[in-house]
């Protein structure tokens, strides 16, 4: 378009210029964006009714133009190859977009505003232009139907009729497709919302698995820290003694509960060796903090005063000075190990209030003598504070056996309902066949646990020492058994 | 029914309290035990005696109990002796060594007696002679 622009002053004499009002402009072109149509690419709808335009009418040129603020948009343009868009310029669809009448020029250039316009006065040379509003049902009018030719001509009011109702097939379309991008807007409405609801679910999903699956991790956890703590309140194994053979069992009746049961075997000064087993009157964290105190107070006042008797009483006073005093007591065997040159052990024992220990040895004939330690006067741990505690001394010699344990096997039950009790436990013992050892004692008890009908209801601790015949350790071989030592049934966290 | 514990409270002579504990002594019942005792001692009767003829099975539970009470019968010049005391206890006081500290009887009258004997040198627990 390379016609001057109609900027100039009007002529004298042309019929006066529509100028819209700017309310009216800015509505209308508020309704032009509502239908969202200009710069969409060409639609077959709205080419054909250019194309019908221009057959009915017998014209070159039809187009469908959608006016914006400075610029006529062709949506379709028949006969108008390669233009997509004008200027604004006032005489023919700049002009009949301002009224809601078809407007019919049959000769441009008798039309004194219609004369300047660039395609009248521009090589295009129009003579003759007729459009029809699109008017909105709202009274906007979004632009034209409009049939163009370049001579002059006449048409009839039924031709007038014929380009409105273009116009309005024209308006139809827009409407479909309107609703249309108002269906698809909501049905992406409803399919994002959709999509939000099923990610909401999902994160809900997944924040109650989370949460299933933390509690599960706190529950492990709290199950590994019980079976720590119950492992770092255990010996972790049992030390290698020289000449002497051990062996230990312990099981905590529940993997939740940490046992109040304990034992060590431990190295005093030169040659010499100390061992406790003991049982805390309880469970739980408070009885654990009894355990950890009563073994850690045995195992550091043995250093300084090895006499058992002097151990207990150190560990009385420790448990009385200790916050959870006068609540909190335990029983305890603690002994002292002196080898001798005979390849035997000088043991000395002492009690506090603990079930006695079983000496024991297979006679010549093959029976089994059994004989309960039990050092007359200790008293339980931790009490009152003039508890007395007693000690005795006797010879652990080569083929014998020191069995210690926790009430949880004397207070198993055996198949016909009563405890197994300090004689069932006697008898037990009287049933072993030589050669009996701290391994066969504690394999024994285990697998006599094993059979009772409820097993253990309570923890079990076992400990057993035996000192082997010389002949059975040839080159003064050392046999040093730890069997299954802190390694507890129910804890199964390693 | 291990969790029943029940304690019938007699009152023979002024701060003197005769307690018949029906009931096995647990780790579940220990508690209670030792809460209503305390509750009995606390009520201005210093001097106990726990009737246990009517106690099935009593555990190391029910013995931290029995000397937590009398450690509070001490702490307010009191006492606690104990009267039909079943074989198993028997065995576990003895065991323990507690039996040369937990006052022992037959019978609750011989308690009472061993109870009011026990108590005449004591100043300001005159309400048993």
């Amino acid at each position: 378009m390379t016609q001057p622009a109609s900027a100039t002053d009007p002529a004298p004499g042309r019929r006066p210029e529509l100028v819209p009002d700017p309310d009216a402009e800015a509505a209308r072109i508020a309704a032009v964006r509502r239908y969202d149509i200009l710069d969409t690419p060409p639609d077959g709808a709205f080419d054909r009714v250019a194309a019908m335009a221009a057959r009915l009418f017998d014209v070159p040129v039809a187009t469908v133009t959608i006016v914006d603020t400075d610029r006529i948009w062709f949506k379709a343009a028949h006969g108008l190859e390669g233009v997509a868009e004008i200027g604004r310029d006032p005489g023919l669809c700049g002009s009949a977009v301002l009224r809601d009448d078809t407007m019919v020029i049959p000769d441009t250039l008798k039309d004194p505003v219609a004369a300047d316009n660039p395609l009248v006065a521009g090589e295009m040379g129009v003579r003759f232009y007729a459009a029809a509003p699109i008017v909105t049902p709202d009274g906007h009018k979004l632009g034209t139907v409009n049939v163009l030719d370049t001579r002059p001509r006449s048409i009839t009011e039924e031709d007038t009729a014929t380009l409105a109702d273009l116009a309005a097939i024209v308006l139809d379309e827009m409407e479909l497709r309107l609703s249309a991008m108002r269906a698809l807007r909501d049905e992406q409405g409803r399919r994002e919302a959709e999509r939000r609801h099923a990610e909401a679910e999902r994160a809900r999903a997944e924040a109650e698995r989370a949460a299933r699956e933390k509690a599960e991790q706190d529950k492990a956890a709290i199950a590994a820290f019980a079976s720590t703590l119950q492992r770092t309140l255990l010996p972790p194994a049992l030390p290698v003694v020289p000449g002497l053979e051990l062996a230990c069992h312990y099981r905590t009746a529940s993997a939740h509960d940490v046992g109040g049961d304990f034992y060590d075997v431990f190295p005093l000064d030169s040659d010499r060796w100390a061992f406790f087993l003991g049982d805390v009157c309880g469970k739980g964290p408070e009885a654990a903090t009894v355990t950890a105190l009563a073994r850690h107070t045995l195992r550091a006042t043995a250093q300084i005063e090895a006499d058992p008797v002097a151990v207990l009483s150190a560990l009385n006073t420790m448990l009385l000075t200790d916050v959870t005093a006068g609540r909190r007591f335990c029983t305890v065997l603690f002994g002292l190990l002196e080898p001798r040159k005979d390849g035997g052990f000088t043991v000395t024992l002492a009690t506090g209030g603990h079930p006695p220990a079983y000496h024991v040895r297979p006679d010549d004939s093959g029976a089994v003598w059994v004989r309960a330690v039990r050092p007359q006067g200790g008293m339980l741990v931790g009490a009152f504070p003039q508890a007395p505690f007693a000690r005795t001394t006797f010879s652990l010699a080569a083929g014998e056996s020191l069995f210690l344990y926790t009430d949880g096997l004397t207070e198993a039950r055996t198949t016909e309902g009563a405890l197994l009790g300090e004689d069932g436990l006697t008898g037990f013992l009287h049933q072993r066949t030589a050669p009996v050892t701290a391994t066969s004692l504690v394999e024994d008890s285990v697998t006599l646990l094993a059979s009772l009908p409820d097993g253990a209801r309570d923890d079990v601790a076992l400990l057993a020492l035996s000192v082997p015949h010389p002949h059975a350790t040839p080159d003064g071989a050392v046999a040093a058994t730890a069997r299954t030592a802190a390694a507890p049934e129910h804890l199964g966290q390693e | 029914m291990t969790d029943m514990l029940q304690l019938t409270v007699q009152h023979p002579r002024p701060g003197l309290a005769i307690a018949t504990v029906a009931g096995d002594v647990d780790l579940h019942t220990a508690d209670t035990l030792r809460r209503e005792a305390s509750d009995i001692i606390q009520r201005r009767c210093p001097h106990l005696i726990l009737d246990l003829s009517q106690v099935g099975f009593c555990d190391s539970a029910g013995l931290s109990a029995l000397i937590g009470l009398w450690h509070a019968t001490q702490a307010v010049g009191g006492a606690l002796r104990l009267a039909n005391v079943p074989d198993r206890l028997m065995r576990m006081l003895v065991l323990t060594g507690v039996d040369t500290i937990l006052s022992v009887h037959a019978t609750t009258e011989e308690a009472v007696s061993a109870m009011i004997a026990d108590s005449e040198p004591t100043e300001g627990h005159h309400i048993l002679s």
